[in-house]
């Protein structure tokens, strides 16, 4: 497994259908093989997320995800006892007078996603979603999991994965990470796909969509985005919005209805539309 | 796995190696210091990744050597040297900074102007360049008189008071509490042979509300910049998490500043680094650098926002109502105070002002540190209370029909 050469892994994205250009693929081939984790940023909605549900899907790989927030910590992410089960283990040994046993042993051992990423024995793909949004405390937590991907636990000792598990952080750069974590991993940006691939994307992701149709839609998404609105519609809004529009050209409305009629999939400020109102020849020229 | 490629060096031709070696070695000399493991990483990536074009090798060098998209702006250049006659297509390479040691572009030159433009993209045109007339404002910010420290004494108690405080998510171990800490009351059950003799609880502990202030130093506020200096000092010290700005031309965060214990001192300290006090103003491209920041944007999400100017917007008003109505969504309560509204008479009709009402959650008259403490108190009441906005929107955007024209 861990010989999968730099095209195969390209295949096998693009057999899950996601369109990932030389560099990232680069990046994710190089983390996987050095065993190294993956930072990933880019604007919202360019597949940050996506690339690592992908990734399991197309290494066959069990998916442990860690959706970080503020407050996240070690008993919500690494293990915690399970301590009402510690205490009826207690009480039930005392009555029936056989010797308790381990009570810091695996059976009371409940893991959360760090742990469990470590003891998925095929290797897991772990995904540290917004890392941005844990607090910095939470941060300098993981730097010991990241360096080696084990985890000490003092009463039973260090966890070591059989197979390393392919680390992907995802940040929207809410705030700077700190240095001593960015050093530990491989960092990619993620830019907004060119036309042709968003092309690809978007009929790939809208089955049943004409060339022209994807052609004309994404030319307004790439419009829309140079108007420099609040938001910058991203790839998952191109998607959406070809797939509210298709519902509608289903039912037989003329595809320049209907992408208007959806607008709101894809732009999803007050300001903005009324943006996108104001530029609607140029938006919606066919 | 991991172990089995560290360990082997990299088995690259002799050439080879001296040219990488060569470019890693240029890379530092340039400005970007790359660790030795990341090299490592680097010259393994080689030999695994096998590249057989220049681009495969180049997105090798940005995953393994790059941290930030910054770091690009040097690599671009320094690839482009070793590896290619013509810059990388996917990010326009920086043009090479002043030679100023040898044959080594100056990273230094390089790396001061990329600084320089991330702080104000618009450049040197609007006269933001240090000059002998800087030197004046030296003198702008007098030593704090006894009663101004004393106002400012006041402040700083009564700040903890009037900043509202939110539940933080992260629970703490406490004497009454919502959740029971299991983790304690197991360990104090063990050693009474399992049996529950107490019970220990956590709770989330209460936080201060973040307090975002932005400070006009334009020339109209010239008066009044010193107190609501001085009264930024007294709120970041009294409060948890208190950020300032100061804005005229271009926008500048002073917190750190302004963190000196000594007032004076910190003032002093901010004649080197605003340089754009007693200019003009503009508002909304100031709030809208402001925005474009995510980093400066998260001091102001949920926070209690207070804006000290006069709002006389020289730029377009169009898009000081935008941002400001941004800023607003963004923020707990939205307040702005001016030393205008000092004088009862004062209604806000200038077209900045009139337009930002219906996005303000309170505008009041503060000129000196006593009104600020005046409006502070009242801050309290403005922030428990729901939110109410004070005008009304006039300039609403039109319900358009979106459906089939």
């Amino acid at each position: 497994m861990s010989t999968l050469s730099r095209d195969d892994l390209a295949e096998r994205l693009v057999a899950e259908r996601y369109f990932a250009d030389d560099g990232l693929i680069t990046a994710v081939h190089l983390a996987k093989t050095l065993s190294r984790p993956l930072l990933l940023e880019g604007e919202p909605g360019v597949g940050k997320t996506e690339m690592a549900l992908v990734l399991a899907r197309a290494l066959d790989r069990e998916l442990v995800r860690l959706q970080c927030y503020e407050g996240l910590d070690a008993s919500q992410s690494l293990y915690e006892w399970d301590y009402p089960r510690q205490l009826l283990e207690l009480r039930s040994a005392e009555t029936s007078e056989r010797g308790a046993a381990d009570l810091y042993g695996a059976d009371f051992l409940l893991e959360r996603p760090l742990l469990r990423a470590l003891r998925v024995d095929s290797g897991a793909v772990l995904l540290i979603d917004e890392i941005d949004r844990a607090d910095s405390e939470f941060e300098a937590f993981l730097l010991e999991f990241l360096d080696g991907f084990q985890i000490t636990i003092p009463e039973i000792g260090t966890v070591t994965p059989t197979t390393p598990p392919l680390v992907v952080l995802t940040s929207n750069r809410t705030r700077e990470l700190h240095d001593a974590l960015k050093r530990r991993c491989f960092y990619h940006w993620i830019p907004f796909p060119d036309a042709d691939r968003e092309r690809e994307i978007v009929r790939a992701r809208a089955p049943g969509l004409s060339e022209r149709s994807a052609a004309v839609l994404v030319d307004a998404v790439n419009t829309i985005r140079g108007l420099a609105p609040l938001k910058p519609p991203g790839i998952a809004e191109s998607v959406a919005w070809a797939q509210g529009a298709r519902t509608l050209a289903d039912e037989g409305w003329e595809w320049a209805d209907a992408m208007r009629a959806a607008i709101g999939l894809a732009v999803k400020h007050e300001e903005d539309l009324a943006l996108v109102d104001g530029h609607d020849s140029q938006v919606y020229s066919t | 796995m991991a172990a089995e490629h560290r360990v082997p060096a990299p088995r690259l031709e002799s050439q080879l190696a001296d040219h990488l070696h060569g470019f890693l070695r240029d890379l530092r000399t340039s400005g970007l210091c790359v660790s030795t493991p990341k090299q490592l990483d680097f010259l393994h990536g080689i030999e695994i990744g096998r590249p057989n074009a220049i681009d495969v090798l180049y997105w090798i060098a940005v995953t393994t050597l790059t941290s930030s998209l910054r770091d690009r702006d040097v690599l671009d250049p320094v690839f482009a040297r070793w590896f290619t006659d013509e810059s990388i297509p996917p990010s326009p390479a920086p043009e090479d900074g002043p030679a100023d040691d040898g044959e080594v572009p100056g990273p230094v030159g390089r790396d001061a102007t990329a600084t320089a433009e991330n702080v104000d993209p618009r450049g040197t045109d609007d006269g933001l360049e240090p000059s002998a007339a800087d030197l004046e404002h030296r003198r702008r910010f007098d030593v704090a008189p006894r009663a101004a420290l004393d106002e400012m004494a006041r402040i700083r108690q009564l700040a903890p008071t009037v900043i509202p405080a939110v539940r933080s998510y992260r629970r703490k171990p406490s004497r009454r509490g919502h959740w029971l800490d299991l983790r304690r009351v197991c360990t104090l059950a063990r050693r009474t042979q399992g049996e529950i003799i107490v019970l220990r609880r956590r709770s989330r502990p209460r936080r201060q509300r973040r307090v975002l202030l932005l400070i006009d130093v334009s020339g109209s506020m010239k008066q009044y910049s010193t107190a609501y200096l001085r009264l930024a000092h007294a709120l970041i010290a009294g409060c948890e998490r208190a950020e300032a700005f100061t804005f005229g031309t271009r926008l500048t965060r002073v917190t750190p500043a302004l963190r000196t214990r000594d007032v004076d001192a910190a003032l002093g300290s901010l004649t080197d680094l605003v340089r754009d006090v007693d200019g003009g103003t503009r508002i909304g491209a100031v709030i809208d650098e402001f925005l474009d920041n995510p980093r400066y944007v998260a001091t102001a999400r949920d926070a209690v926002v207070i804006v000290l100017s006069d709002g006389l917007e020289r730029g377009e008003c169009q898009q000081m109502h935008r941002t400001v109505r941004r800023l607003s969504l963004l923020s707990h309560r939205l307040v702005w105070w001016s030393p205008l509204a000092v004088d009862p008479a004062y209604r806000p009709r200038t077209r900045g002002m009139a337009g930002i009402l219906a996005d303000l959650d309170a505008l009041a008259g503060v000129d000196d540190l006593t009104s600020a403490r005046t409006q502070l108190e009242r801050l309290r009441a403005t922030c428990t209370s729901e939110r109410h906005h004070i005008g009304e929107r006039r300039d609403r955007i039109p319900e358009t029909t979106r459906s089939a024209s």
